[in-house]
């Protein structure tokens, strides 16, 4: 059998640490000519000790003065850099960082990168254009906020409001994402999600970015182009949106500049208006959801967790990562995209593909399970999908059309 | 942007998805074990969507080593092609699950190119896929022949297709004479198993004379051997019906021959039958026509043995009623229930005769009839189809089958009343058919079938002969009812409901080997020292088995492992042809030949069986049970056995289905109290 055997490791390259469990980081670097050591929560031993995967434990709770503790076992292992691979361990990163690397900058960093509020502050003062946002300590905040954009808009008594959108300030992508428009629907926020940020709606069209960064440079610039957000995302964008990659580039770079990012990957979301202006919307110092780095290595051939560690590892060369990346939309061999399923029915009982996405030439696979209840939990924020369709093809355009057809299907009947 | 149909110019659907198919595989290859359960979905996925395509299974057998070798088959059974049994392809490939019918057509596909030379594996031979796959198609035929049925679409959807789609293939590749021979052998093992329902084996062996009769099919050379016999058991059995003229034509030239030509199609035909087990439409024309002709030529085309012409005679009246009665091309089976139900003198024993008047004139309740016109339509008559069923039954007590349901106690309870107790069987029909309702007592309460909620079927079962369909459902409640009753008390609750549900006979004394609160065996040396000691003929005096007793066993598959509890009866032990004591027993399964691994292979005809039994020597069947009834009042001489007889069935048992129920100091566990 290929591959029962972890890949040979080169004692000259650098040594990784990933915060958090992912199986497809985990395998990834396991093939990987890196060393790597996964970090993770108790319930994770088992598993690593079984797999023969290298494993430190460690409880991801709120940073406290036992921190310094993981940073040093860390640091004795000989272990290089850390890699935050969801959201709650990018604060983490950035403490273990600023000792294996001996730069307490990193620590602030990260701080910035994890408090959304902070963030747009940040970026605001970087000269990147941002919307309208305020913090909320509750319901009257919000109705403060969603009274106030639309008196700016110069909206009357009765015209229908602008919405605003309510994120938590350190969650990832859509979870606690709420989009209000009326004063009723802020009685419906629970107390225990305040405090939030809000922000003023922007109508443009959002898309996201994906960048490895090596010495301040930007080595590979993803658009990933979304159909709908929280349903479908593709890669690479279409044509329409790619003309945009000289300002988008522009704008990662100020980014860079304002965040004093040296190395690493982020994973900025904008909108671009009708008339070509860039709103920065949020960005993350981590992999993005949605499996978008599965969609990369399905178009591109590479994988994205190891271009992570490449990205990250202070002993990466430049031409060694020069010649890890494609060429960005020319090199790719197809355009990967995919659906997220929810369930359009209030009662369910099984998975049935519908044979339209079934016969397209696009669909390629899915991840959905067989429905274990027969009532649908009624959404209130975005919340989580029951799986993902996977496609696969050569048009982007076609792409977008096949992925905005999805959305008019039912999975679960 | 590279775009693969710049490179091939033209690219197919079936390129496209084979592209996608070959890059899952990739990914799938380059992941080390513990990442493999990520990437299978996208594989099976891709798999399907090629599978799909015409052309695809060749490609997907094209690709068998790598994708084996990628890992699709890792952590299930599918990863040793070796322990696989043919027998288990055809639920696998009928399952709902669609990644299940995936893996087993993605593994056929594999044999194949094993069997072809172009896999050379590691631990399957190329002559062993060969014969796997020729039984596999041998017990599939069907796949080749029809198109999905109703239920298999609405379940299956496309994939019903798809696996007809595979069989062709197969077929194309491994050459249809070899499956022939394989089927026919097959079809000969069940039939001499001697099975009430026989539908299936009519329509297979239906299906190949058809298949034989086009011209546009090779069959390659001394295929088939045994066919013959099997179409001309229901075609053209003899000279009035060889070219398969149609029943009234048969009738016109019955009724245009000799003395001497009616005796050659009576034994024609009574030869045929006792042979297969199968019953030829034009045999219940010739019985009807005989009723008003002969009573002697009655007995020539039934094949009676002198017990059965006795009865003939001395029941006359009776054995005409039956025959004109629930006689006809369309139940022609049950002429082979009459005759052995008269060959077995049963018509004697007084109670009998007089219910089987009483059966004749049965009034069926509205839920019964509608029941049996559900499933066998209206010819003839309800009435007529349970009579038939009646005499199927009480000829061929060993024929009775459970069907798809979870219902062997049932089955079992109907074949051991139909052997030992007909009169009480018949009771039963009356009850189940004119009341729609039966009453058996548990401990001196009634338990009605009606009254109970919920038998062990969740849905009615419909696979079935007349009676058992009629029974069945009653009798599963009240079962179930028996149960629910001795919730609560400790230990099996088998030790109470067998006695109770079965007859006064099922001896009251019971034994068990397995703790029910723990699984752990308990007991084990006890049990079959016991266990000998009043089944042994060398150790309970020599006593022959009286009466048929309940017994359960752990059925486990050919890799040993085990499967479930599963209820039969035990018949007799005796030497075989060999003078290797056996144990002769009743499986309600339809098919009891099976391979319960480690060499425990059970027998169903060649070592001294009755049609219908099968046998085990005594100590693999002692290996593999787990509950059985004695009398309490026999001791036999238990401390006779040698200790390397015990030895050796433990052995058995730790090497299956108790592997993993021994627990430390096992057989120094305490003793049984009940003992």
């Amino acid at each position: 059998m290929p591959q029962a055997e972890p890949a040979t490791k080169n004692p000259d390259k650098g040594y990784v640490a990933l915060l958090g469990w992912s199986l497809n980081a985990v395998e990834a670097l396991d093939r990987f000519d890196r060393r790597y050591v996964v970090v993770a929560p108790d319930w994770a031993e088992e598993y690593c000790f079984e797999h023969d995967i290298p494993y430190v434990l460690w409880n991801f709770e709120r940073l406290n003065d036992r921190s310094m503790e993981i940073a040093e076992t860390l640091k004795r292992e000989g272990v290089d850099v850390a890699i935050p691979l969801f959201e709650e361990t990018v604060e983490w990163a950035g403490a273990i960082n600023s000792v294996l690397l001996d730069n307490p900058r990193l620590f602030g960093q990260a701080m910035l990168l994890r408090d959304k509020a902070l963030m747009k502050r940040r970026a605001q003062l970087g000269g990147i254009r941002v919307g309208i946002f305020e913090e909320a300590h509750d319901r009257g905040d919000v109705i403060r906020f969603l009274k106030r954009v639309n008196q700016t808009l110069l909206k009357l008594d009765g015209d229908p409001n602008d919405p605003i959108h309510l994120k938590a300030f350190d969650k990832a992508g859509s979870l606690g994402h709420r989009v209000i428009r009326t004063p009723d629907e802020i009685d419906s926020i629970p107390d225990d999600e305040f405090p939030v940020l809000m922000e003023s709606h922007l109508d443009g069209w959002e898309f996201a970015v994906e960048a490895w960064i090596h010495q301040g440079k930007i080595k590979f610039l993803n658009i990933s182009e979304y159909v709908r957000l929280g349903y479908s995302v593709f890669v690479p964008a279409t044509p329409e949106l790619e003309r945009f990659r000289p300002q988008i580039t522009a704008q990662i770079e100020k980014l860079i500049k304002t965040f004093d990012i040296e190395f690493g990957f982020v994973h900025p979301e904008y909108f671009v208006t009708s008339d070509g202006e860039m709103y920065f919307g949020e960005v993350a110092y981590r992999p993005p959801g949605f499996k978008v780095f599965e969609l990369m290595e399905r178009a591109y051939g590479f994988n994205a967790y190891q271009a992570l560690a490449l990205a990250f590892d202070p002993k990466t060369t430049e031409e060694e990562i020069e010649a890890f990346f494609p060429r960005e939309v020319v090199d790719a061999s197809g355009v990967a995209g995919c659906f997220g399923v929810y369930p359009r029915r209030r009662v369910v009982s099984d998975l049935q593909i519908p044979e339209d996405t079934e016969d397209d030439d696009y669909y390629e696979s899915h991840d959905l399970s067989a429905p274990l209840e027969e009532t649908v939990t009624k959404r209130t924020a975005f919340g989580t999908h029951w799986g993902l369709l996977y496609f696969f093809g050569d048009d982007p355009y076609r792409m977008r059309e096949v992925l905005k057809k999805q959305e008019e299907l039912d999975f679960y009947v | 942007m590279k775009r693969t149909a710049d490179v091939t110019g033209e690219v197919t659907t079936l390129d496209k998805r084979v592209a996608s198919l070959d890059d899952a595989t990739q990914a799938l290859a380059e992941t080390r074990d513990f990442g493999k359960p990520a990437k299978l979905r996208r594989v099976l996925e891709a798999l399907r969507r090629v599978l799909l395509q015409s052309g695809g299974a060749a490609a997907v057998q094209a690709r068998a080593q790598t994708l084996e070798e990628a890992g699709v088959f890792q952590g299930t059974d599918w990863a040793s092609p070796e322990i696989l049994l043919p027998a288990l392809v055809g639920p696998g490939l009928h399952a709902g699950e669609a990644d299940t019918v995936v893996m087993e057509a993605t593994s056929e596909l594999r044999m194949l190119a094993v069997a072809r030379g172009d896999f050379a594996h590691p631990t399957m031979s190329a002559e062993d896929a060969r014969q796997f796959l020729s039984q596999v198609l041998a017990m599939n035929l069907e796949l080749l022949f029809t198109p999905p049925s109703e239920a298999e679409r609405v379940r299956q959807g496309r994939t019903a297709q798809l696996i007809r789609d595979l069989f062709r293939h197969l077929a194309d590749e491994i050459g249809y004479d070899t499956v022939l021979d394989k089927l026919v052998d097959e079809i000969w093992r069940v039939l001499r198993q001697r099975p009430i329902q026989v539908e299936q084996m009519r329509s297979l062996i239906t299906r190949i004379s058809i298949y034989r009769g086009d011209p546009d099919v090779d069959l390659g050379s001394a295929s088939g051997q045994g066919i013959d016999r099997l179409i001309t058991s229901l075609f053209g059995t003899t000279e009035a019906s060889r070219d398969d003229p149609g029943v009234d034509v048969f009738r016109s030239r019955l009724e245009a021959m000799d003395t001497g030509g009616v005796q050659s199609e009576a034994t024609g035909f009574a030869r045929a039958m006792h042979d297969t087990g199968l019953v030829s439409p034009y045999h219940a024309e010739l019985l009807r026509y005989l009723v008003n002709e002969s009573d002697y030529l009655l007995g020539e085309a039934l094949g009676l043995s002198e017990t059965g012409r006795n009865c003939l005679l001395r029941y006359r009246d009776l054995v005409h009623r039956l025959i004109e009665e629930a006689v006809h091309p369309s139940t022609a089976q049950c002429v082979y229930g009459l005759a052995l139900l008269l060959d077995r003198g049963i018509l004697h024993e007084p109670p009998v005769v007089p219910a089987l008047w009483r059966q004749l004139a049965l009034e069926l309740a509205p839920a019964a009839r509608e029941r049996l016109l559900l499933v066998f339509g209206d010819q003839p008559s309800p009435e007529a189809r349970l009579t038939a069923g009646a005499l199927s039954m009480l000829g061929q007590p060993l024929g009775v089958g459970q069907g798809d349901n979870p219902t062997c106690q049932s089955a079992r309870a109907l074949s051991m009343w139909a052997y030992n107790d007909p009169d009480y069987l018949l009771q039963m029909v009356v009850w189940a058919a004119r009341d729609d309702e039966i009453i058996m007592h548990f401990e001196g309460q009634p338990i009605s079938s009606r009254e109970s909620e919920g038998g062990v079927a969740t849905t009615l079962p419909m696979d079935l002969d007349p009676v058992s369909l009629l029974v069945v459902p009653h009798l599963d409640r009240i079962y179930a009812e028996m149960g629910r009753r001795c919730a609560g008390r400790p230990g099996d609750p088998h030790r109470w409901v067998n006695p109770e549900f079965h007859g006064w006979w099922a001896f009251r004394g019971f034994r068990i080997n397995v703790d029910v609160q723990t699984g752990n065996l308990i007991d084990l040396d006890e049990f079959l020292r016991q266990f000998h000691a009043s089944y042994h003929p060398a150790y309970n005096g020599g006593q022959p088995l009286i009466h048929p007793q309940p017994a359960g066993v752990a059925v486990t598959d050919s890799a040993a492992r085990y499967v479930g509890w599963h209820a039969i009866t035990i018949l007799r032990a005796a030497p075989d042809p060999q003078d290797v004591m056996r144990v002769y027993f009743f499986n309600p399964n339809n098919d009891s030949g099976q391979d319960w691994g480690d060499g425990v292979v059970v027998s169903t005809a060649g070592n001294g069986e009755r049609f219908g039994e099968a046998s085990l020597p005594f100590d693999q069947f002692a290996s593999r049970l787990y509950i059985f009834h004695a009398d309490p009042l026999e001791h036999g001489r238990s401390e006779e056995v040698p200790a390397e007889d015990i030895e050796r069935i433990v052995g058995y048992i730790e090497r299956s289905w108790g592997a993993d129920r021994l627990p430390a100091g096992m057989l120094q566990a305490s003793r049984n109290p009940e003992a």
